[in-house]
């Protein structure tokens, strides 16, 4: 029984890893992907 | 006609390189020795009969040369730019691949021609048999086949020593298996029926192998 | 990209509710197995893992393939994905599995004895091997066509390795036998939803990790933009 449980919460941690694993990457580039964009908003202003 | 002439034209031309500076040969064949040596030391004093683990030693002899030679081969080409200079010359990419690939078998071939009667004397065994020679002669098709490829690859990456053997000795595992398989069965005289499917995979991966680099051959060198 | 977010938002939740009854299936449906006993239950997510990464395997061969005939850089982004995937699943099918076989073998690994352990093994060797040539690689374009040969070369080595792997066992003496599937009607039933669940997953972590792959490409975009503007 400990072994089937052991099994699950292997199993399941490694899944929450691997999906907010992707997740957190996910939010911290569009985060970086906003400042990029606000930059380069600035900067034609700038240019302009 | 065309296609076997330019072929035997790049063999030709490694082969003269070769010859003048015998310097890949020489590796080899001192690698192999040593590599033979340290088997030998490592096993003769755990291992009752020494026959018993010949047709490994063999083969993982017979591995690591030719990974040395793949290394040279593909990296020198790339390094003088001489890889470039094939490519501009009016033929087919595939026939470089044809070409490089005979040439390997060639000079891997060389030095286990020359390692062979080593073996014997080491070993105590008699290794000169058809039987053996065809099976050394298969498996070898079937690492240079895919060596070629995959040495073209690694020439390319930072770091290329350490990538042919990771490439390449996942995916020969089929030949070593089967080549290892049946030389032990032909040392202990086994009939051939009951070795001829092992015969079979090797041939089989040697002419799948064959095609598919043969085909992706042509994706790797292009741009 | 509004489309595709909807997509992912379905696929989140078809794969959540599918999770959850495969979840109540597992340990409320199927009933306790008679030999093996509860351990058993490990079986209906080992399996379907073990499917996935080889699936995913399947699908990087698949973009490999692509790739070369297109050269579009989404193959590609895909192929890497599902490897990825692949090695994640592989590595969970083998961690369920030790579990499974440390009490009913009495051994965590013993992966000399059965074809399939070994088969997992060399398949993790390859696809790390794939990663490896990756991280080898600066040019993009370069990393996409020498990735896509190696995933082509290595999937079709697979049949051939494990056909040797199979031979070579045949003179060993058959310590492990996996005993007779003699799986019941609401095992079978218990067994064959895992399958789709899984095979939803791995859909969905796909999509999720392609769409993280173009967002790297969209900032790496923005940020050669911003610096040759700079220079300019």
């Amino acid at each position: 029984m400990s072994y089937l449980f052991a099994a699950y919460a292997v199993f399941w941690a490694l899944t929450f890893v691997f999906v907010f694993g992707i997740a957190s990457r996910q939010k911290k580039l569009e985060k970086e992907m906003e400042a990029l964009r606000r930059a380069l908003e600035r900067k034609k202003q700038q240019e302009s | 006609m065309q296609f076997l002439n330019k072929t035997l034209a790049i063999v030709w031309k490694d082969v003269l390189a070769e010859l003048r500076t015998k310097e890949m040969f020489s590796s080899m064949f001192v690698f192999a020795l040593l590599l033979v040596v340290i088997f030998s030391f490592s096993f003769d004093l755990r291992v009752e009969k020494v026959a018993e683990v010949a047709p490994g030693v063999l083969w993982v002899t017979f591995a690591f040369a030719g990974t040395l030679q793949l290394n040279r081969a593909l990296s020198a080409e790339i390094e003088e730019g001489r890889l470039d200079g094939l490519l501009l010359a009016p033929m087919e990419r595939s026939t470089i691949y044809f070409g490089k690939m005979l040439g390997n078998l060639l000079f891997i071939s060389a030095t286990e021609a020359v390692m062979l009667p080593i073996f014997s004397v080491v070993f105590n065994l008699n290794l000169i048999r058809p039987a053996f020679l065809l099976t050394v002669f298969l498996g070898t098709v079937g690492f240079a086949a895919v060596g070629t490829l995959l040495a073209t690859m690694a020439a390319n990456t930072r770091a290329r020593e350490v990538m042919l053997p990771v490439l390449l000795f996942p995916i020969i595992l089929p030949v070593v298996i089967s080549a290892v398989k049946l030389t032990a069965g032909i040392l202990d005289g086994l009939p051939w029926a009951s070795l001829a499917h092992w015969l079979r995979l090797l041939i089989g991966f040697d002419i799948i192998f064959l095609a598919v680099s043969y085909m992706a051959f042509d994706y790797l060198v292009q741009g | 990209m509004n489309r595709d977010s909807r997509w992912g938002d379905w696929l989140n939740a078809v794969s959540g509710v599918m999770m959850i009854v495969a979840l109540y299936l597992v340990f409320l449906y199927a009933p306790r197995e008679a030999t093996m006993g509860d351990v058993q239950r490990i079986f209906y997510f080992h399996v379907p893992s073990a499917w996935v990464g080889f699936f995913a395997f399947f699908v990087t061969f698949l973009a490999g393939i692509a790739y070369l005939r297109g050269g579009k850089r989404r193959w590609d982004v895909v192929g890497f994905s599902s490897a990825e995937i692949g090695v994640a699943f592989t590595a969970m099918a083998v961690i369920t599995g030790s579990f499974w076989a440390k009490p009913t073998w009495n051994a965590w690994w013993p992966w000399q004895q059965e074809p399939r352990l070994m088969l997992v093994t060399i398949l993790l060797l390859i696809y790390f091997a794939y990663f490896m040539l990756r991280a080898f690689l600066q040019d993009e374009e370069q990393k996409a066509r020498f990735a896509a040969v190696y995933g082509i070369v290595a999937f079709a080595s697979v049949p051939l390795t494990f056909l040797s792997i199979r031979w070579w066992q045949r003179l060993h003496p058959v310590v492990f036998d996996r005993g007779g599937t003699g799986l019941t009607r609401p095992m079978l039933l218990t067994f064959l939803f895992c399958l789709l669940t899984f095979t939803m997953l791995y859909f969905t972590l796909l999509l999720h990790r392609v769409r993280l792959a173009r967002l790297v490409d969209e900032v790496e975009g923005l940020k050669k933009r911003l610096y040759s503007g700079e220079r300019g």
